[in-house]
This record gives structure tokens, sequence and C-alpha cells, in this order.
């Protein structure tokens, strides 16, 4: 089976140190006020007194989907789920930067780098897999909450993790895009993705523009091989004329012409 | 008058070439011809999402196994999209005295006398003469029309219904290929960029629908092949100019 690498979040170990957000930060030079991952809570629940609130936190990034809309948007292909590795990258030269992925992404996952003006995400740290090390976030993680690894792999960490635990997915009903990170046992919050959904030009392309340029092309293509077809099969001599010449363009009776 | 009839009353005259091109323009037409197609062909091969791309994907795949990748193909459009506009811009603004009288012809039409040729014109090219006799039969003098196909003057009207939206056409392409292409190099609202994307390929749609009749009318359509060769020589006989554009024939006969 192919290689498909994803996480499995233990949330509950969690304890919103914010180590992967800044390690990420940092080893992916992202710009300030933007992030490669997060990390959502459900709100301080005080319903057990106030010394017994809890908070449950949520460690997230891009989740590398089976079914991504993020490339489902992209004109260009810039954006493409790479067959190797399983995981969903930007080709930095072929984006031109038209941010048409950005609301087709339910996790609002992706960016348009401010500097460099093309979009930007979490690639799963390709550079430093390259290198054969882990993603910074999960390295960094003290509480080993983000496991990592190639689900499709029977012997991986994670594989042996999704079978021996309950685990689930956060997905917005409207959008089931596949994610490929499990949450262990239980999460929250889980009504934070949006519906996923291309920009107007880019849906109005698929939807008519297509079809319409094709109509006209077709009508044109129609109109040229009713040329050729009279123009190669019928004799069609010009009234008033003894050659057989099919010469177009002559008036077919004197026409007296005004001139200006 | 016929051919045979003018061609022994005076046959060296009938022969005389006309001016109809100047060497730039036909360097331009050519220039510009070659870097539709370049950038027609590579541009279909930018669009990689299956919903979007009009042709299919093989084409995407070829195009950049060709040019060895996507980012490149990108490359080589838009260098090619920038040069193509630049030499344009420069010829219009060095040669204005050139272009301006050749915009002048394109965009003046003549209702009347236009409407009726492109009826009868058409009707001539797909279902024959006969067919224009059976149409007066029926409308008999209504809507003044007559089986007639009037002449026409440098360009007739259905040159300049290609000529017209490829000008225009190409105005729209140019300005929405330079947002896109600014897109990532300085622009920070991305909503232009993409009806920018949309405008490019629905313009290049119909500006190449046009094309397949003109390139059909240009190259292989019969008795049209003095207006190919000059697009070489730059010169037409003068019977095809008094047949195909006899207003134009009069109005250097009459030295204007
Ligand atoms: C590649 C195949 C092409 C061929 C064989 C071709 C041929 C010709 C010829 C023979 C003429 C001269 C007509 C005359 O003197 O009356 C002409 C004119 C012209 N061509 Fe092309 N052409 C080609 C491509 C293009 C393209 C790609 C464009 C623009 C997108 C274009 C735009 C024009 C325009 C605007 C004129 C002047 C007005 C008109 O004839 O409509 N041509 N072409
Ligand atoms: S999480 Fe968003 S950006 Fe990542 S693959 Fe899924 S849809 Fe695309
Ligand atoms: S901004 Fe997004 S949709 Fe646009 S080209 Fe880049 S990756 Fe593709």
């Amino acid at each position: 089976m192919k290689t498909q690498l994803a996480m499995v979040v233990d949330s509950s170990l969690c304890i919103d140190c914010k180590g992967c957000m800044a390690a990420c930060k940092v080893e992916n030079k992202v710009p300030e006020g933007h992030w490669r991952n997060w990390i959502k809570n459900d709100g301080v629940d005080f319903s057990m007194g106030e010394t017994f609130s809890r908070m449950h936190f949520q460690p997230g990034n891009c989740m590398h989907c089976d079914v991504p809309t993020c490339v489902h948007a992209c004109p260009t292909g810039a954006t493409y789920k790479d067959e190797k590795d399983g995981v969903v990258k930007v080709d930095e030269r072929l984006c031109i930067g038209c941010g048409s992925c950005i609301p087709a992404c339910p996790y609002g996952a992706r960016y348009r780098h401010p500097v460099k003006k093309i979009v930007d995400k979490c690639d799963f740290c390709d550079h430093r897999r390259a290198r054969g090390e882990l993603p910074a976030c999960v390295i960094t993680c003290p509480t080993k909450a983000r496991a990592f690894g190639d689900i499709n792999d029977p012997d991986s960490d994670v594989s042996r993790m999704l079978k021996d635990n309950k685990t689930v997915r956060v997905v917005n009903r409207e959008s089931d895009t596949r994610p490929n990170i499990y949450y262990m046992g239980a999460t929250a919050p889980l009504n934070w993705p949006v519906r996923a959904q291309a920009p107007t030009p880019i849906r109005w392309w698929g939807d008519w523009a297509k079809q319409l340029v094709w109509a006209v092309v077709g009508i044109n293509a129609l109109g040229v091989l009713a040329m050729l077809g009279k123009q190669l099969f019928v004799n069609d001599p010009e009234p008033g004329h003894e050659s057989d010449s099919t010469d177009g363009g002559k008036p077919v009776e004197t026409e007296e012409t005004d001139h200006e | 008058m016929s051919d045979e009839q003018s061609i022994q009353k005076d046959d060296a005259e009938e022969k005389e070439q006309m001016e109809r091109h100047t060497k730039l323009s036909i360097f331009m037409h050519w220039f510009n011809a070659a870097c539709w197609l370049f950038l027609l062909a590579t541009g279909i091969g930018l669009i990689r999402n299956a919903d979007l791309q009009p042709v299919g994907g093989w084409w995407t795949d070829m195009m950049r196994g060709i040019f060895g990748g996507g980012a490149n193909l990108l490359l080589v459009h838009e260098i090619v999209g920038i040069l193509w506009t630049l030499v344009f811009l420069v010829y219009v603004i060095a040669k204005a005295k050139e272009v301006v009288p050749f915009l002048k012809e394109v965009f003046t039409i003549d209702p009347k006398r236009d409407v009726l040729w492109l009826v009868n014109k058409g009707i001539q090219m797909t279902l024959g003469y006969k067919a224009l006799y059976k149409l007066d039969g029926i409308l008999k003098g209504r809507f003044g029309y007559k089986p007639v196909i009037p002449d026409q003057g440098f360009y007739n009207v259905g040159q300049k219904m290609f000529a017209i939206p490829s000008i225009l056409g190409g105005v729209v392409i140019v300005v929405t290929g330079a947002i896109m292409t600014a897109s990532n190099v300085m622009l920070e609202n991305t909503a232009p960029v993409q009806w920018a994307i949309l405008i490019h390929f629905l313009t290049v749609g119909f500006v190449f629908a046009g094309l397949l009749i003109h390139v059909y009318m240009a190259s292989i359509a019969a008795g049209e092949r003095p207006a190919f060769i000059s697009m070489f020589t730059g010169k037409v006989p003068q019977d095809y100019a008094m047949h195909h554009h006899k207003l134009w024939y009069d109005e250097v006969r009459e030295g204007r």
C-alpha cells in the first residue's frame, strides 16, 4: 500500500504549552500573524466548581486529507497530494498566489504568505524528513501528544495506535475531506471546521465557463466543416459565370457602389 | 465583369500587384500568430484541475513533460506573454502612423451593407449561391434583402468581425495575464486575481473560436489564396483586389 503519513494525537495529553506552535514557527520561518499549526480549546468547564474547572486542548495542523478540497480548488496544480508520502504540498514556483485554495480548506490550514505572496501551510516538515528527522512539532511536544508515521505500514507506531484505540476525526459534515489526523478516544472542540468552498470564479469556470467555451468553439468548428464540405463536394458556380471556380466574394449581381 | 473578360481585356494591367501589407505588419502578424499558438498550448497545459481543464489531463501531462514540470511551464508562459506584450507596445507606440489607420479601418462598420454581406456570404460559403435566390424568393425584398454579396473595403466585415474581438480580446488577455503575473510579486488582494483567471480563460476561448474561422478563411477557403500569399509578399494582384475588396480597389485607383 502507498505511504500515507499521518498524525495520531492524544489530545488529552496536551497541556497547551504551545511548544509545537513555537517550534513550527521557527523551523518554517512562518511570518508574524500567521501559523501553520494550532491548539484549539473547548472553553473552560466550571460544571464541577471552580477548583475542578477543566479545559480540553486539541493540537492540529493541515490534515493532509485523502479528499483534499484545497487540491481540488487549485487551478494550476501547485497544491497537490504527493503520491510518495501522501503529504499535501505546495509547489512554490507553480503557485500564482491566487488564494483559491484558502477558503477551500475546512480547517483554515492555509494562509497567503505576506512576503512571498504565495500560499503556505504545513508540509509535515518536508525538509526535516528529508534528513530523516521528525516534524518539529512532534519532536518538541513535551507530553508526546503528537504521534507521527505511515498509517499504511502495519508495523508503524501510528498504525498500532489506530488498531488498539478508538479514534475520531474532526470533520465538517458538509465537507468530509477524510483528514489524516486522528484523535485518540474523544476530542473537543468538534464544531469548528467550516464548509469548504472554492471562490466564485473558480466554481463558475467548472460550472459553466468551460462548457460555454466548448459550445462557441464547437459552433465555429461546425461552421468551418460546413464551408469545407461545400468547398470540396459541391459544385456551386457563381451565377452568370461559365467557369466552375468557387471563387467567393464577388457580387452575384453587379451592384452600383456608392463612393464617398 | 468576369475574370476571363478582364484578363483578356488588359492582361498586363490586371496582373499588376497592389501593395497590401508592409513588411513590418507582416512580421507583426506572424509574430502574433506564433506567440498566440505557443501561449495557447502552454496556457492550457497550466490547467491541472480536471474540472477546469477543457482538453484533458493528457494535455497537461504532455506540456509539463515537454517543459520539465509545471513550474517551468508557468515560467515560459509568463516570459513569452511578457515578450508578446512588450513587442506590441513598442510597435503600437513607434508605428502609430501604421496602427491608427489599421484600427480605424477595422473598427469602421457600415451596418446595412455589412449585415447583408455577413448573411449572404455566410449562406454562399455553406449552402451555395442557389440558396441566396431561394431566400430572395421567400423574402421578396422585405427587410431590404437582395441576393447580393455587397462590395467591401480593405477588410471585409467578416475579417473585421474577427479583428475586433481579437484586438479587444488581446487587450483583455494582456491585462488579466499581467494581474496574474503580478499576483505573487506584489498584489495583496486575491479577488482580482481569481477573476482574472476566469476572464483570461473565457477570452482566450472566444478568440480561439474565431481563430478557427480565420485560419480556414485565410489558408483553405477557395479564392483566398492571394490574401494568404500577401501575408508573405505584402502584395495582391489587382484583379483579386477588385473582386474581394472593391471599395479599397476603387479608393486606391482614385488615388486617395
Ligand atoms: C496561424 C495561422 C494564421 C494564418 C494562416 C493567418 C492568416 C492571415 C492572413 C492571410 C491574413 C491577411 C488577410 C488579408 O490580407 O485580407 C491575416 C490577417 C489577420 N490576422 Fe491572421 N493568420 C493566422 C493566425 C492569426 C492569429 C493567431 C491572430 C490573432 C489572434 C490573427 C489575427 C489577424 C488579424 C487581426 C488580421 C487582420 C484582419 C483580418 O484579416 O481579420 N491571425 N491572417
Ligand atoms: S487540511 Fe486543508 S489544507 Fe490540509 S489537505 Fe486538508 S483541505 Fe488541504
Ligand atoms: S494560491 Fe492556492 S489555489 Fe492559487 S495557485 Fe497557489 S496553491 Fe493553487
